[in-house]
């Protein structure tokens, strides 16, 4: 096992039921960068580990060959098709950014709006209940009935879903907001909308990045789901056709294509949240 | 959010104000049934029916066959994914958690396959299940273990030292410590998670139904749909809108019953 190697190696004392915890006491004695170096070593290991699984799972047959691809296989069709993919990855992208823009500008203005007055926050409560657990997924048929199928459909459709919990999380936040904040603002002469911009909206904003980490992968899932079921390009349609058309190899591509992107989407926003607001230290949700 | 528990000492105004908020909550839902009306009225409405039309054929499913043939198989596949996937979620989020090796080891692939918008999976698992209840099934662990999974690992990683050296001093060890101490001690943010993947579990399950349920809820709107019954498919909207609430409120009913003992203990609430 080998944390408990790794653990002698530290010089701590060996704890014979090997579960000492990452508490406090041992930090100190590591040097961070030392430490930091093992943590992506072992990540990277993982990822290695995870690979080889895949790779003896397909080899071994446990899993019918119709549906599961190996590593080889999978990547060289996302070599000789790395045309058809990008083209996929790039509709499913176009139309995952008008959505998610759409629903950023109209949750914050709209959730910010709403949660400074009692009233309408009070008004809207009944509605945030009913469309939180909302499964908006149910949403595609109906959508490709009134909008039809295209570019149009699925961002509003998108816009539409994720627009819920970047204006619940804004509500929220904006309401949190410390009183001393709001007075010491007060006091110094701000008022109206230079009290919101300058006091309410830096101190909503991790909760407002948190609601926008969170509509960020559920845009990218309404984003497929409607290529699945609408069959409207993008990585989805692309995923289900090679299924259908029993190119196996291809239909992994498309799904670790669809992983990268994720992937990178919430790295990104992670590291640009980190960047921007340094005083969320942590995201957390309502 | 408002959780608190209403207490018979409230003071009056403060139990005013909470029947004002209530009525004005319910005010909004009507205005929104409302607008919808009148927009149904000036869209004409063939394909955007009212909301009395729409309510009352729904009314009209939950009372006919429907409700035995795809109502309950869907609660039914909605459940048991969101069982595999709370148990599995627990399980291997309190091992991430409390080894940090396990942490490390795991976590780039964790990541990745968490990022993963996972209705992609739905046509690898309509080859290894075939149509029906089992893919749908599969398709709903793989979403909603994620929540569960990184609440509970979050949680435990971030455990009071004070409370994990207490007990291994009163010589709790292996699985009861794990259960009798870590368990308890980071179950809120377990149900926070769980209460994500509820809702999940329902959104993946319409879609998988959408694909390739055989029956279900979600097989029946695209099927209304396609055949253009156009009130059948935003009925059935309306009937997982309610089923997504009443999930919720119960989720929420039973969060309080499990962890009352919580009040008084953790959050500086005062006892009641």
């Amino acid at each position: 096992m080998p944390s408990a190697e790794l653990r002698f190696g530290r010089g701590q004392a060996p704890d014979p039921a090997g579960a000492a915890p990452g508490g406090p006491l041992p930090a100190p004695r590591i040097a961070p960068a030392r430490g930091h170096w093992r943590s992506a070593g072992r990540s990277v290991g993982g990822v290695v580990v995870a690979i080889a699984v895949w790779e003896l799972v397909s080899v071994s047959g446990l899993v019918t060959n119709q549906a599961m691809a190996g590593v080889g296989e999978t990547a060289s069709a996302i070599g000789a098709h790395a045309g058809t993919l990008v083209t996929a990855a790039g509709g499913t992208l176009k139309a995952w950014a008008v959505g998610i823009a759409i629903a950023i500008a109209a949750g914050v203005v709209i959730g910010s709006l709403v949660g400074r007055s009692r009233v309408a926050e009070a008004f809207t409560e009944g509605l945030v209940r009913m469309m939180r657990p909302l499964p908006s997924l149910a949403l595609i048929p109906v959508a490709i009935l009134v909008a039809g199928l295209g570019l149009t459909m699925t961002a509003g459709l998108v816009a539409f879903t994720s627009f819920w919990p970047i204006f619940i999380n804004t509500r929220y936040g904006v309401r949190q907001v410390d009183n001393l904040l709001m007075d010491t603002g007060r006091t110094l002469g701000l008022h109206g909308p230079r009290l919101l911009l300058k006091v309410v909206m830096p101190a909503a904003a991790p909760l407002i990045a948190s609601g926008i980490q969170v509509a960020i992968s559920l845009a990218l899932v309404v984003t497929v789901s409607v290529e699945l079921v609408g069959g409207t390009g993008g990585l989805g349609t692309l995923v289900l056709q090679a299924q259908q058309g029993n190119a196996v190899p291809m239909m992994y591509a498309g799904i670790i294509v669809g992983g990268f992107i994720g992937w990178g989407l919430n790295i990104g926003f992670a590291s640009l949240v980190r960047r921007t607001l340094p005083w969320s230290n942590r995201l957390e949700s309502a | 959010m408002s959780a608190a528990v209403p207490s018979s000492r409230t003071s009056r105004p403060a139990r005013i104000r909470k029947i004002g908020y209530w009525g004005l909550s319910w005010l909004g839902l009507a205005a929104a049934a409302a607008a919808w009306q009148l927009a149904s009225g000036m869209a004409g409405s063939t394909i955007f029916p009212g909301f009395g039309t729409t309510v009352s054929r729904a009314w009209q499913l939950i009372d006919g066959p429907e409700l035995t043939r795809d109502l309950i198989p869907s609660i039914l596949r909605t459940l048991a994914g969101f069982a595999i996937s709370a148990v599995l979620g627990i399980t291997l989020g309190l091992v991430t958690g409390y080894y940090r090796a396990a942490r490390e080891w795991t976590s780039a692939v964790f990541d990745f396959l968490r990022s993963l918008p996972t209705p992609l999976l739905i046509p690898v698992a309509l080859v290894i299940f075939g149509l029906g209840g089992k893919m749908v099934v599969a398709v709903i662990v793989t979403a909603a273990v994620w929540p569960v999974l990184i609440n509970t690992a979050n949680a435990t990683s971030a455990l009071e030292p004070t409370l994990v050296d207490t007990a291994r001093i009163l010589g709790l060890r292996g699985p009861a410590f794990m259960g009798r101490v870590v368990l308890p001690a980071v179950s809120p943010q377990i149900f926070a998670g769980l209460r994500v993947a509820l809702s999940v579990s329902l959104a993946v399950m319409v879609v998988s139904e959408i694909l390739g349920g055989g029956s279900g809820i979600g097989y029946f709107i695209a099927n209304a749909q396609q055949s253009f019954a156009i009130t059948d498919s935003y009925a059935g909207v309306i009937i997982l809108c309610l089923l997504g609430w009443a999930f919720d409120t119960l989720f929420l009913f039973v969060e309080r019953r499990l962890l009352a003992w919580q009040h008084g203990t953790v959050g500086g609430e005062p006892h009641v």
